[in-house]
Parts: C-alpha cells; structure tokens; sequence
C-alpha cells in the first residue's frame, strides 16, 4: 500500500500539539519542510528532541512550537548560539522553555534503548558533572545511579525514549516507506526506530526494486512509517550527501534575522507562512536569489562502485 | 608596511595541540582547532594517528577544512560512516579513544569545563549551546585536550557550571565517581600558555609561555594563584615543517585566522 502524500496531510493527521517528536538530521538531512509545516499548521506544546540541535530546532523553538526539549546541544555551528534557544532561555521569548539536558552519548542510548524495547539503558558518562544536579520535567526520572547487581560499581541509568512521532529526511524511500540514507547518520535510525510512529521525507520516491538492489541502506522498514512524502530540496539550508550542500548564506541569512524578534518573525512570514509547500519555498528561493545559486548548491557526482547482493 | 608574521597565534595553539598527539593515537575532534591540530600530528610526527568525529565519521578525507563535525567533505574518502551511538557508544564508551580535544567557554584549574550556562543555571546571564559530545569525551578519553582563551572571565577558579567534568574538585575525584581509571585532562592550551596538570593536586600549572608574552602577565590573567614550572621555559615556535603542512595543505586559505577575530591573539 501506498503511503505517499502530500507534507501538509502528513502533519496534519499525524503530529499534534501535545505530542512528543523525534525530528531528525543536523546540518546533514535536517528535516526542514516538515518544520516549517508544523509551523505553518500552528502546532503547539511540543516536547522535542534530538542530539546536536541547529537552526532547525531554533526556528521550532523561536516560533512558539515547543514547550519542552530533551536536548544535548543547540548551536548554529560556524554562526555562534541559538538566538531563539538563548531568548526562551534567558528571556521566556516568546514563552518558558523546559529544558532536560543530557549528551551525546546518553540520549542516543536512550534512544536506542527506545527502539529496542528496553526500560533503560547504562551509561558511562555524566557523573561528575553538574548535569546530574540539574532535573527538570523529567525529575527523579531523568537517571538513577545504581550499584550494578554484576560488579558492584556504581552505574548510571537513564530512561528509554519512546517518542510519539519520528521525522526524519531521506535521500530516498519506496511508496510503503523503507527508508535509505547514506552519508552521516547523526542519531536518526535510533530515534526513528524509537518512535511510535515515522513520518519519512525524501529527497525522491523509488520503487520497492531500487530498495532491494542495495538493501544494507534501509534504517527504517515500511511496518513503521505512516506516511512517506517527496520534498526535494526538502533539507535546505542543510544538506544532503549527494543531492545538495550546506547552504551557509542563507545560515548567516538566518543569524543576522534572528538576532532580534522582529527580524525572526519577518523571516518567518517570507520563508514559512507566506508559502503553502516545499515547492513555493523553492521557487521563491530561486525567485530571491537567482537560479545559479541554486545550481551552485546541487551536488558533484561521484557514484560509488555498484555492490552485488547475489548468491 | 605591515609585515606578514611567520605565523599567527591559533597556528601556534594549534601546533601545541598537535604536539600532545602521539603515533597510533586515536583522536576524536571537534571542528576548528581540534580537526587542524589533529591533522598537523598526522601529516608530522604521527602519521599513523587517526581521527573521528562524534557525528559517525571515522578516518574522513576532506578536501578542505570542516566547518562543522556534520560538515558535507566529511562523507566521501571516509573509511567508516555510521551515526553517534556507534562513535560515541562503540568506540567512545568502548574505551578505544586515546585523545579528546575540546574547546571550553569557562575552565577551571582543575580542566572542569563549562558550555551548559554563564552565571546561574536557572537564570543564566548567558545560554550556551550545551554539552553535546563534549561530557563523554572529557569523562571518556584518556587524555583530554582544552583550548581556552587566556583572561580571568574564560579561566575560572571554578566554573559556573560543570558540562564536562575535568579533575572535579581535586585528587581522587573522577575515581571515586566511577569514571575510568587513567583519564582526564593532560594540558590546556590558552592563546598566552600552555597549562598542564600537577600529578599530585591535579591543578593546572604554567608549563610554558607563549613568544611575546610573560610569566607575570600570565599570572595576573590566571584567576587562581598559578603555579609556575620549575623547568619553566617558551613555548617552541612553529617550526618550518609545521608551517609548511597548515599553509600548504591543511589550510591554504588562511581560515585559521577567523579564530583572531574571536581573540585568539
């Protein structure tokens, strides 16, 4: 059966305000459509996370979405702190943000130990740190130290994550939803395979026999996933491993708007409400800064040597 | 007429940086000053050195230096792409990683690291990013390295915040949390020094001074009382082979100096 649809009917029937979201990719297949649309749709009091946060997760946080966020880290990288992040934070703008801060070898475990079933997982970081002194929405929850009924020692718990939807962007998907990605891979397969429910992006649709032909790239199987939409162009400003580049012009576009509140909103109204889908946000990208930019951005080839699965 | 200098001052850091890296050593790094220092060991005195980065990339071969651990010339040349559990859980948390290096908005005399929050966490004067990789790498690696800039606001008789735990408070510390044995920080580089840990009190002392600056200024910049060397003496120069591989291969466009601008000078 088909899952293919449309970004906007994806959201709409899948992810609601309340809910708690795996949204995948950093700077590497940021899942930014299904951003903007949650945006768009007005979707608010989101729990949200991943390890590594950017510019995705900024623009969720600076537009109202998210109430809470498990988080490890939020930067722009190369463009210093997360305007939006530091303004919930120091400020409550535009409201309170919950923050239950772990890292990035904890909350990949955790939700690693979501996707296979397990209550908790141990880990051997974070003791010693402050970062077991300070407990937010998660309280006692957030770890437990125990002595490890194997040698004694003294181990950290920390919970399993078990979101309620996953997003992640691919680079290609078959119409039921087996999922492919090469290149960087970021904490993705786990925090999808955590989620109750996936909702794939893909750069492009392909058949069930293109899948087949090289099997070993699929991160999620089509059992999981409620609904696979084709967005190219889908992770941009990030990038996709032979589709696109990074797009570090509009990442400084993007710092020098968010500086303030006013410069956020109005990037929000051009880039986010005032286009209804991926494809309006790409033509309008063109319409602003010229189809050669565009152009510059696509990939290089530079196919790898074909593999043969038979026997 | 301005004279070129023979080099700058983040080209000396991260010389020093490199220095600490030894043959076969495995390194995980950050972007910046870690991935340069990294590689100039691998192209000098440790070619058999190899580096990861906390996103899921081993042994990559960028084309030119990366902006960020996910940085798109990270994926193709790599001899290994996977995601973070199986870097930081399988190799991190496996115990394979020799060297971390790590750069720090506040550090302490004892290599405690802050990136969480500046000032009171609940009411921060400013938001930091977070620990990201930064926690399991100082707890994990067996010789962490820290880059700091050098006055009294970014060192720190204690931080505000302990991200990533160095010495904690003192001998006996990362023992007595269960962290493994063997592990911590070796050195902190700052754009004035190169600080490094007394074995018996784990406090950070001046091991040796930059050209052009002074064991008195270096005092007088360092927010505890600093203890100076015995065998204090100048950091070394660059050397010509050093200099060679960052202007000729690594860094041919001079993007190190972007770190002058953050005060790195």
């Amino acid at each position: 059966m088909s899952k293919v649809t449309t970004m906007k009917k994806a959201i709409a029937q899948h992810v609601h305000s309340g809910d708690f979201l795996y949204i995948g990719g950093y700077i590497c297949r940021p899942a930014f459509s299904a951003i903007h649309e949650i945006v768009r749709q007005g979707i608010k009091d989101l729990t949200i996370t991943r390890s590594n946060a950017a510019d995705d997760f900024d623009l969720l946080i600076g537009a109202g979405c998210v109430t809470r966020f498990v988080s490890t880290f939020l930067s722009l990288g190369f463009y210093g702190l997360g305007r939006c992040f530091r303004r919930a934070i120091e400020q409550g703008i535009p409201h309170k943000l919950e923050l239950e801060e772990y890292t990035n070898l904890s909350l990949p475990m955790m939700l690693m130990a979501g996707a296979m079933g397990m209550p908790f997982v141990p880990v051997k970081d974070l003791v010693g740190s402050d970062l077991l002194e300070v407990k937010s929405f998660l309280g006692d929850q957030k770890y437990k130290i125990i002595d490890s009924p194997f040698d004694g020692r003294k181990t950290v718990l920390v919970p399993a994550l078990n979101p309620d939807v996953g997003i992640i962007h691919v680079q290609q998907a078959d119409p039921e939803g087996n999922a492919q990605i090469w290149g960087i891979g970021g904490d993705c397969k786990y925090g999808a395979n955590a989620s109750k429910k996936v909702i794939v992006s893909c750069e492009r649709v392909v058949s069930r026999e293109v899948v087949g032909k090289d099997p070993s790239r699929t991160i999620v199987p089509s059992f999981k996933v409620v609904a696979v939409v084709e967005e190219p162009f889908g992770a941009h400003p990030g990038y996709v491993p032979g589709f696109y580049d990074v797009d570090f012009g509009f990442g400084f576009e993007y710092q020098q708007a968010s500086q303030t509140e006013e410069g956020f909103q109005q990037f929000l109204k051009e880039w986010v409400f005032d286009q209804k889908d991926r494809t309006s946000y790409l033509q309008h990208f063109i319409d602003r800064f010229g189809y050669r930019r565009y152009a510059q951005l696509m990939a290089d080839f530079d196919y790898s040597y074909p593999v043969s699965y038979e026997y | 007429m301005k004279v070129k200098p023979r080099y700058i001052k983040p080209e000396l850091m991260a010389c020093c940086g490199a220095r600490e890296i030894h043959d076969h050593d495995v390194v995980i790094v950050g972007t910046g000053f870690p991935t340069m220092a990294a590689n100039i060991a691998k192209h000098t005195h440790a070619p058999h050195c190899v580096l990861m980065q906390e996103s899921g990339v081993f042994d990559a071969r960028p084309r030119r230096p990366a902006l960020s651990i996910s940085d798109p010339c990270l994926n193709p040349g790599a001899a290994m792409i996977g995601g973070l559990v199986d870097v930081m859980g399988m190799f991190l948390q496996g115990g394979w990683v020799d060297v971390g290096f790590l750069s720090g908005s506040q550090v302490d005399k004892f290599g405690n690291i802050n990136t969480t929050a500046i000032g009171d966490y609940h009411r921060p004067k400013s938001r930091l990013p977070g620990s990201g990789g930064a926690n399991p790498i100082g707890s994990l690696a067996k010789r962490t390295l820290i880059i700091a800039l050098h006055d009294t606001r970014r060192l720190a008789e204690k931080v505000d915040f302990i991200t990533t735990p160095g010495y904690i408070s003192g001998p006996g510390c990362r023992e007595t949390w269960g962290l493994p044995p063997d592990t911590g920080p070796a050195v902190i580089v700052t754009n004035k020094a190169v600080l490094r840990f007394d074995p018996q009190t784990k406090e950070a002392y001046l091991a040796t001074f930059h050209p052009g600056h002074t064991v008195e200024e270096i005092v007088e910049n360092t927010p505890w009382k600093l203890k100076v060397a015995d065998d204090i003496h100048q950091t070394v120069p660059p050397t010509d082979e050093e200099l060679e591989v960052l202007h000729q291969v690594l860094d041919p466009n001079g993007l190190i100096a972007v770190y002058e601008k953050r005060g790195y000078v």
